[in-house]
C-alpha cells in the first residue's frame, strides 16, 4: 500500500528470522499469559471475534433468512442518513426495512447500508481468510519440501535451488502491479481475486518455513523420530509443521488484514469484486464520488476497514510477541 | 549530543520546508494576483488522455477534442447542425448517373436498346414534359462508346493452416455502350423515374458472366468467391455523386506553409493508404477518386449514392508538406530506424501526431503523457485570433478530484456528473449549462434469442420499467426520455411519437396472454421453464450498473428474474457483444449527426464483431434505412427518419431509456467577450445553442478579473 | 601471507559478485517468460484493436494484428519484444510511440515524489522509533505503536480523500498534480514553491504507511541493541545515557537499515499506482495502470521488466552493502 512496500516485505523477512523458534510443545499457558497482557492484542481479539460472530450473522440474515436486505431499491429513499426511517407513504410495506429504520442510512439507490456492510463482512472476510489459506497452503508446500528435500537432485539442480530461485522470480515482480495486471486481464470474479492474492504473497511463508524445517530436522526430535523409522509424512505432519505454525501463524494473521486491504484498493481502481458481491473495497470506493452528498457511504465503510484491519495487525503483533521467546526474554 | 539533536532538527526542518511552500500558491480569488496572465489561459480538466494527435487516425473523444482545436476541416456545423463553409468556402453538389445499354434487354416500344435510342427517347420524353420531376435536374445527356477495362478483384480464403488469406485476382470487364446523364442534383429515384422509356423489367437479365472474365488462373473455391464480386464490379445502373469544393484562399498552416487543394486530396489518400489504417476508411470509401481542378478547386467523385459522405468533409486536413513520403522519409532517417521498423513505417508511427501542425485557432505546444496538452492561440487564424492566449488540457482521471480542483481554481471548466451540477444550481460562482447531446442509453435484448424474438415480449419488458423513476434518481433529471435510435437535437427524431408507458400489471398481463403463467416461486413460467436470463454490462459505469439493478428489480416484480454481470470492457466487447452471446445488455450509443443507421440497424450488420449485435431483422427498417443513406435531400431525410422511427419504435429491440444531458461547470467570469468595431469590449453571458454545444463561440471566450453582472 | 589471503579474499569478493550477478540474469531471464506467457495467454485485447470502434473494419483489425505479431507464436512474439526492447525500437500498441523514453519521462516524474517520501520517512521514523525504545511501555511508546498500526490499516485512497478534502476546504489550493497550471508566467520562486507544495500531500500520504513500518522496525532493533551486554557495560562506565543510546547502541542498531537502501528504488513501482491516480500525478505506476487498461502488452511487460530488473540490483546492492558493513557475514 505504500511506496516502501519493497521496505515493508524485507522489513517481515528480518522480522520473521528474529522469529525462528525452537520446538516448544507445551507453552499454551505461557502463550496466554504473555498475550493476555498485551491490551492492543487483546482489544484486536475481541473485535476479530466480534467481526467473526457478525460475518457468520450477516451470512445467515442477508442469504438465507433474508432479515436484512441489501438488494432492494428504494429509490425514493435514497440518501437518507444514519438512523433515518423509511418513508412511509412512499415505500411498500415489503420492501421497508427492520424496525423501519436504516441504521446506517441508504445509498444512491435506497439501498440499506447496514444490511449492504453486513453482507460486505462476509465477503471481505472470506477474499482475506480464503487468499490467505491459498498463500499459507502454498507457502507451507514449497518451503517445506525445498526445507525437508531440499537436497535431493533434480538432475543438475537441486530441489531447494529449484524452488528458492522460484521464489526469487515471484520476488521480482511488483505485488500490486502483479495483482492488477492479472486481475484486470482475467475475468472479474470473486474467486480470481482471492486466487490472485493468495498465489502472490506465498514468497514470505515459503523462505520461513524452510528456514524452519531447516533448523527443525537437525533437532534432536526429529532426527531421533528419523533414526526410530517413522514415515516421513508423520515426521513432517505431526513433528515439524506443527512447530513451523507460529510464524505462519503471525503472517496469516496480517496477510487476511493486508488482503482486505488490497481487496480495497483494487475496488478504487475498479477491479475489485464485482456486483452482487457487496465488499467493504466497493461500497467505500462507491461512495466516495458521493462524498459530499452521502459522506456516511463514504466514511462508514472506510472506518469499519480501518478498525478490522487494525484489529488484525495487532492482534497479529500481539501473537508474534507472545510467540517470540527472544523478545519474551527482554 | 550532536547526533541526538541532528535527528529531531532534520524533521522539523523539512516539515518545515515543505509546509512553508503553501504561502506560494494562489487561491481561487488569487489566481490572478501577479499573473494577470491567468486570465488569458483557458484550463479544462479531462479524465483520460489523448492518445493521438491526427484528425485521420484519432478514435477518442479526448484527441479529438484536441483535434477540433489544432485542424480545420472543409465544412463544420452551424448554430442550427446545418453545414457551414470552413476551409471551403462553398461547394455544390450533383451527379453523373450511368446507364448500361443492355442489348438483350427490349424497350416498351418493342425495339433493342442502344445508346444512341436511349438517349433520343430518353432527350425527347424530357422535351416533351413527360418527365415533369427530371425538368431542370437532368442537364444533359452523352453517350459514352464501349471499353474494356481491367482491374483486380481481392478476395478471402482459408489457407492451410486455417488463417485468412487474401489473393489478388486479374479481371478483364467489357464495359458495353453506356449513356451518361449529368444532374444538378443528386436523385436517387432517377432510374426509376425513367421506367416509362426503359421499361420495368431493364436490366434485370443483364448476364454478367458474359461482359466480365477471370484472366488470372484460379481453382474453383477462388472463382465462386470471385463471381460473387462481379455485381459490384458492373452495374447496369450507377449513380456518381460529385462534390465540388471552392477553397478559401490564404490559409496558413501553423508553420506559414499556404494551405492548398493538395492538402485536401493528400488527406484523402492518406485515409485510404492501408499503411496508415485509418478508422475512417468507412466513410472515405465510397469517393471513386478526388480531383484537383486548380489550387483552390477540388472536385471528389462518388461510387455511389451516399449521403454521410459530406459530413465526413468536417475532418480536419493535414498537411502534406509533412507527412508525404519524403518528409517521412527524412523522419526515418533523422530516428535512425532499422529496416525491420522502416518496412511498416507508416503515418501511425510519426512524431506528427504527437506535435500535430493544422489550420486550426490554436498551435500546438507541448504534451506530457496523463499530465496535460498545451496549445497556444493561433494569432494568424484566418477568422481572427481568438481571445485566449492558451488553451490546457489536464488530466484528472477522477471525477470527484476534477471537482475539487475546480473550486480550488485550478481548473476553469469540467463535466460534471449528474449528481454535481445539482450543488451548482444555486451558487453564483460557477455556471452551469445542461443540454442533450447526440447519444441515449438503452436496454438491448438479443433479438435472436427464442426468449426475445416476440415484440410483445420486449413490449412487455419495456412497460415493467420506471423510465421516469431512473431519469429522476439515477440522473437526477439531466436526461430526456427517448423514444428512438435518432439523437434528439436533430431533426431526424420524431418528437410525436410517445414512449412506452410504465405499466408493470399490463406487461403482466401481456405476458399472460403469450403463455406466461405465474408459478409457485412467484416466477414466470410457460412450457416449464421459467423466465430468467442474463444481462451483462461492462465495469466501471456507475450509472449503467445502478440501471441494471434498478431494472432486475423492476423485472422482479412481474416474476421475471434477471441475473446480472459486470465485466471489464475489453472483455465485454470481446466474449458478449462481439460474439452475440448474450441475452440482455445495457449500454449507450454515442451518434453523428447524420441520419445513417446502417451499422447498428441493418439487418446485414448483425454478424459476429459488427455493430447490430442484437440482430435487429426487419425488411420495413432495412429498406428505409437503405433510403436514408441514399438521400441527399434534407426534408425528404427527415420524412423517411421520421418513419424508420416508428418501425423501431414498434419493434422494441432496445428498451430506448434516455438521453443523457452533457452537464459542464464553468467559472462564471469566463464571458463572450464581443469587440465593437471602435475596440470596446461587450461581455455577454455564455449561452447554449439550440444543439446543446456551448463552446461554438469558444474563439470569443474569455475570463474576467471579477465576475461580471448581467 | 596476508597479502596472499586478502588477493584471495578480493577473488572471492569478484566470484562472489559475478556468480550473483549471473543468477540474478537468469532469474530476470524467467520473470520475463513469465509476465510474457501470462500477459499473452489472458483474455482481452490490445486497444487498437478495440472493436468497439464502429468505424473499424475486421480488415483493419486484421492489419494492426498483424503489424503487432498478435498472431504469431507465443515464442516469437516474446524473441521480437526482446529485439525491440534492446534496440530501443519498442513501441506501445496505444499510440506507437517508443516505449522507453516514455517510461523514462514517467521514471523522472516519480522521481522527486520518491524522494520526498523517502526523506520524509527516514527523517521521521529514527526519531520516534528510538524515542519510543527508550521509553518502553510508556504512554508514548504505547500511542505510537497504536498510531503506527492505524496508519498501516487505512486504506491508503481513504486517507488521501479525506486529506484532500481537508487541505482544500480549509486552505483552498490546488493540491492534485505536479504544479499549479496557468503560473508559467509567474515568478521562478513561486513557480519551484508551488512545485513543492504539489509534492507535500502526495508524498506524505505516499510515506505514511513506510513511516509507521519503520519507526517500529526502529523500535525494534533499538531494543534488540540495547539489551546487548556491551552497552550495558557502557552504562556502567558511567557514560550519560544519550552517550550510550546515540553513539554506542544506535550505531550498531543501524546496520540492517543500510541494506534498505537497495529496494528504495523498485518502490518506485508497485505501490504508487493509487496515490498516483488520485493526485493525477503522472509518474510510472500511472503509466502501468492505464497499460494495463489499453492492454499495452509492450508497456506492461517493460515497466514489470524494468521492476525486476530494480528488485534484483536492489538486492544485489542490499547484499553487497551487508557484506560491506558486517565483517561478520562470510561470503559464501
Amino acid at each position: 500500500m505504500t511506496t516502501l512496500s519493497g521496505q515493508q516485505s524485507a522489513i517481515s523477512s528480518q522480522l520473521e528470522t528474529i522469529a525462528e523458534l525452537p520446538p516448544h510443545e507445551t507453552q499454551l499457558q505461557e502463550f496466554w499469559r504473555i498475550l493476555k497482557k498485551d491490551r492492543l492484542a487483546i482489544f484486536g481479539m475481541i473485535v476479530l471475534g466480534v467481526l467473526l460472530a457478525l460475518a457468520i450473522v450477516a451470512k445467515v440474515t442477508t442469504e438465507w433468512v433474508v432479515i436484512f436486505d441489501p438488494s432492494t431499491v428504494r429509490l425514493p429513499d435514497k440518501f437518507l442518513p444514519p438512523m433515518s426511517g423509511a418513508s412511509a407513504d412512499l415505500i411498500p410495506t415489503e420492501d421497508r426495512p427492520v424496525f423501519g429504520v436504516y441504521l446506517f442510512g441508504t445509498d444512491e439507490l435506497g439501498r440499506d447500508v447496514f444490511a449492504r456492510m453486513l453482507q460486505g463482512s462476509f465477503v471481505s472476510l472470506s477474499i482475506g481468510f480464503i487468499a490467505v489459506g491459498i498463500s499459507v497452503s502454498i507457502g507451507i508446500l514449497l518451503g517445506g519440501l525445498s526445507g525437508y528435500y531440499g537436497r535431493i537432485k533434480l538432475g543438475f539442480i537441486t530441489v531447494d535451488t529449484l524452488i528458492m530461485r522460484f521464489t526469487d522470480v515471484m520476488l521480482c515482480f511488483p505485488t500490486f502491479f502483479l495483482i492488477l495486471t492479472v486481475v484486470a486481464l482475467l475475468p472479474p470474479s470473486i474467486y480470481n481475486i482471492m486466487i490472485v492474492i493468495g498465489v502472490t504473497s506465498w514468497m514470505g511463508t515459503a523462505r520461513f518455513v524452510r528456514a524452519e524445517f531447516l533448523s527443525l530436522r537437525e533437532q534432536d526430535f526429529v532426527v531421533a523420530a528419523q533414526a526410530l523409522g517413522l514415515p516421513e509424512y508423520r515426521i513432517i505432519f505431526r513433528h515439524m509443521v506443527p512447530n513451523a505454525m507460529a510464524p505462519v501463524l503471525v503472517s496469516a494473521t496480517i496477510g487476511v488484514a493486508s488482503a482486505i486491504l488490497t481487496e480495497s484498493g483494487l475496488s478504487f481502481l475498479g477491479f475489485g469484486v464485482q456486483p452482487p458481491f457487496a465488499t467493504w473495497g466497493n461500497i467505500l470506493s462507491d461512495g466516495k464520488g458521493f462524498i459530499f452528498d452521502a459522506p456516511w457511504l463514504f466514511f462508514i465503510p472506510g472506518f469499519a476497514i480501518l478498525i478490522v484491519v487494525l484489529a488484525f495487525n495487532l492482534f497479529g503483533e500481539g501473537l508474534r510477541e507472545a510467540l517470540n521467546p527472544k523478545l519474551r526474554r527482554r | 549530543m550532536w547526533l541526538k539533536r541532528l535527528l529531531i532538527l532534520i524533521p522539523l526542518l523539512l516539515t518545515a520546508i515543505l509546509l512553508q511552500s503553501y504561502f506560494w500558491v494562489p487561491t481561487y480569488e488569487t489566481q490572478a494576483k501577479g499573473n494577470p496572465k491567468r486570465l488569458l489561459k483557458y484550463i479544462e480538466a479531462s479524465s483520460g488522455d489523448a492518445k493521438i494527435l491526427n484528425p485521420i487516425l484519432n478514435a477518442d473523444s479526448a484527441s479529438s477534442s484536441i483535434v477540433g482545436m489544432v485542424f480545420e476541416g472543409l465544412l463544420d456545423l452551424n448554430e442550427n447542425l446545418a453545414l457551414r463553409g470552413r476551409l471551403a468556402t462553398d461547394w455544390t453538389i450533383t451527379e453523373q448517373a450511368y446507364l448500361l445499354v443492355d442489348p438483350d434487354a427490349q424497350l416498351p416500344n418493342g425495339k433493342s436498346a442502344t445508346a444512341a435510342r436511349l438517349e433520343r427517347l430518353i432527350q425527347h420524353a424530357l422535351d416533351s414534359g413527360s418527365l415533369p420531376e427530371l425538368n431542370g435536374v437532368l442537364l444533359h445527356i452523352r453517350q459514352i462508346p464501349s471499353e474494356v477495362r481491367t482491374t483486380t478483384v481481392e478476395v478471402r480464403t482459408p489457407d492451410e493452416n486455417d488463417q485468412p488469406k487474401t489473393t489478388s485476382v486479374a479481371v478483364s470487364i467489357n464495359v458495353p455502350e453506356r449513356v451518361a446523364f449529368m444532374l444538378s442534383r443528386v436523385d436517387q429515384d432517377f432510374f426509376h423515374r425513367l421506367t416509362p422509356i426503359i421499361g420495368e423489367q431493364y436490366g434485370n437479365n443483364f448476364q454478367l458472366d458474359k461482359y466480365i472474365h477471370i484472366t488470372d488462373p484460379v481453382d474453383e473455391i477462388v472463382e465462386t468467391l470471385v463471381k460473387a464480386q462481379f455485381p459490384s464490379l458492373l452495374s447496369v445502373t450507377e449513380h456518381n455523386p460529385e462534390l465540388l469544393f471552392h477553397l478559401r484562399q490564404r490559409v496558413k498552416f501553423h508553420d506559414g506553409q499556404e494551405f492548398n487543394a493538395e492538402d485536401v486530396k493528400f488527406t484523402y489518400d492518406s485515409i485510404m493508404n492501408p499503411r496508415n489504417i485509418s478508422p475512417r476508411t468507412s466513410d472515405f470509401e465510397p469517393i471513386k477518386y478526388v480531383e484537383v481542378l486548380d489550387s483552390y478547386t477540388i472536385r471528389m467523385v462518388y461510387k455511389r449514392l451516399y449521403s454521410p459522405a459530406i459530413t465526413a468533409w468536417t475532418m480536419g486536413i493535414l498537411p502534406e508538406h509533412l507527412l508525404n513520403e519524403t518528409a517521412m522519409q527524412a523522419e526515418m532517417d533523422e530516428r535512425d530506424l532499422s529496416e525491420a521498423t522502416r518496412e511498416t513505417f507508416g503515418m501511425r508511427d510519426s512524431q506528427f501526431n504527437r506535435s500535430p501542425i493544422g489550420v486550426g485557432p490554436y498551435r500546438f505546444v507541448e504534451w506530457q503523457g496523463d499530465q496535460f496538452i498545451k496549445l497556444d492561440r493561433n494569432d494568424d487564424y484566418w477568422d481572427g485570433p481568438p481571445e485566449y492566449e492558451q488553451y490546457i488540457v489536464r488530466i484528472i482521471p477522477d471525477l470527484l478530484i476534477q471537482e475539487v480542483e475546480f473550486r480550488t481554481g485550478a481548473i476553469d471548466f469540467y463535466s460534471a456528473l449528474p449528481h454535481q451540477v445539482a450543488r451548482y444550481r444555486e451558487d453564483d460562482t460557477y455556471q452551469n449549462f445542461s443540454s442533450l447531446g447526440f447519444g441515449y442509453v438503452y436496454i438491448g435484448y438479443n433479438n435472436r434469442k427464442p426468449l426475445f424474438a416476440n415484440p410483445q415480449v420486449r413490449q412487455a419488458m419495456s412497460m415493467a420499467i420506471n423510465v421516469d423513476e431512473i431519469i429522476q434518481y439515477i440522473m437526477y433529471n439531466e436526461a430526456e426520455r427517448v423514444t428512438g435510435p435518432f439523437p434528439k437535437v436533430t431533426e431526424w427524431y420524431d418528437e410525436s411519437i410517445q414512449p412506452v408507458p410504465y405499466d408493470p400489471d399490463g406487461a403482466r398481463a401481456l405476458l399472460e396472454s403469450l403463455g406466461w403463467k405465474k408459478n409457485a416461486d412467484g416466477w414466470l413460467e410457460k412450457d416449464g421453464k421459467i423466465f430468467e436470463f442474463n444481462m451483462v454490462t461492462n465495469s466501471g459505469n456507475p450509472i449503467r450498473k445502478n440501471i441494471m439493478s434498478i431494472a432486475q428489480n423492476a423485472w422482479k416484480k412481474i416474476g421475471i428474474k434477471c441475473n446480472t454481470q459486470y465485466f471489464e470492457w475489453a472483455v465485454f466487447l470481446k466474449d458478449f457483444i462481439n460474439t452475440g452471446d448474450f441475452d440482455a445488455t445495457v449500454l449507450g450509443w454515442s451518434m453523428g449527426i447524420d441520419p445513417d443507421l446502417f451499422q447498428i440497424w441493418h439487418s446485414s450488420q448483425a454478424g459476429p464483431q459488427q455493430l447490430n449485435f442484437v440482430g435487429y431483422n426487419s425488411p420495413e427498417a432495412d429498406d428505409l434505412i437503405v433510403r436514408i443513406r441514399q438521400e441527399y435531400d434534407r426534408d425528404q431525410q427527415r420524412v423517411l427518419t421520421h418513419q424508420l422511427h416508428q418501425v423501431i419504435h414498434d419493434d422494441q429491440p432496445y428498451t430506448f431509456l434516455y438521453a443523457a444531458k452533457g452537464t459542464r461547470i464553468l467559472d462564471k467570469k469566463i464571458v463572450i467577450v464581443n469587440r465593437e468595431p471602435d475596440g470596446t469590449e461587450q461581455y455577454e453571458k455564455i449561452y447554449p445553442l439550440k444543439s446543446g454545444a456551448i463552446r461554438f463561440y469558444f474563439n470569443k471566450w474569455r475570463k474576467l478579473e471579477h465576475t461580471p453582472a448581467f | 601471507m596476508a597479502q596472499a589471503r586478502a588477493h584471495s579474499g578480493l577473488l572471492t569478493m569478484w566470484t562472489y559478485i559475478a556468480r550473483n550477478i549471473l543468477q540474478r540474469i537468469v532469474t530476470l531471464l524467467i520473470v520475463s517468460i513469465v509476465a510474457h506467457s501470462v500477459i499473452h495467454l489472458a483474455p482481452g485485447e490490445p486497444s487498437q484493436v478495440d472493436p468497439s470502434n464502429p468505424r473499424m473494419k475486421p480488415s483493419d483489425i486484421e492489419n494492426i494484428r498483424a503489424a503487432f505479431h498478435l498472431d504469431d507464436p507465443l515464442h516469437l512474439q516474446y524473441a521480437y519484444w526482446i529485439r525491440d526492447l534492446f534496440t530501443g525500437e519498442l513501441k506501445s500498441f496505444k499510440d506507437n510511440q517508443p516505449v522507453l523514453p516514455k517510461i523514462w519521462q514517467r521514471f523522472l516524474n516519480s522521481l522527486p515524489l520518491l524522494i520526498c517520501a523517502t526523506l520524509i520517512i527516514w527523517s521521521l521514523s529514527f526519531p520516534t522509533g528510538i524515542h519510543a525504545a527508550i521509553r518502553r511501555g510508556s504512554v508514548y511508546d504505547r500511542s505510537t505503536t497504536f498510531t503506527a498500526y492505524a496508519l498501516i490499516s487505512i486504506p491508503g485512497f481513504f486517507l488521501s480523500y479525506i486529506m484532500i478534502l481537508w487541505v482544500v476546504d480549509t486552505f483552498n489550493v490546488p493540491v492534485i498534480g505536479m504544479k499549479t497550471f496557468g503560473m508559467e508566467d509567474a515568478d521562478l520562486a513561486f513557480r519551484s514553491m508551488d512545485r513543492l507544495w504539489h509534492l507535500v500531500i502526495p508524498s506524505l500520504m505516499s510515506a505514511i504507511g513506510g513511516i509507521a513500518v519503520l519507526s517500529r522496525y526502529v523500535r525494534s532493533q533499538m531494543l534488540e541493541v540495547v539489551g546487548q551486554d556491551y552497552i550495558r557495560t557502557a552504562r556502567a562506565k558511567g557514560l550519560s545515557e544519550d552517550t550510550v543510546i546515540y553513539r554506542h547502541a544506535l550505531q550498531n542498531a543501524l546496520l540492517p537499515f543500510v541494506t534498505m537502501f537497495g529496494f528504495l528504488l523498485p518502490a518506485l513501482i508497485g505501490g504508487s499506482v493509487i496515490f498516483e491516480q488520485i493526485f493525477a500525478w503522472p509518474g510510472l505506476g500511472r503509466l502501468g495502470y492505464e497499460a494495463i487498461l489499453a492492454r499495452d502488452f509492450p508497456v506492461i511487460l517493460t515497466i514489470n521488466f524494468i521492476a525486476a530488473v530494480l528488485t534484483l540490483a536492489g538486492t544485489l546492492v542490499s547484499d553487497l552493502l551487508y557484506a560491506v558493513v558486517d565483517p561478520r557475514i562470510r561470503l559464501q
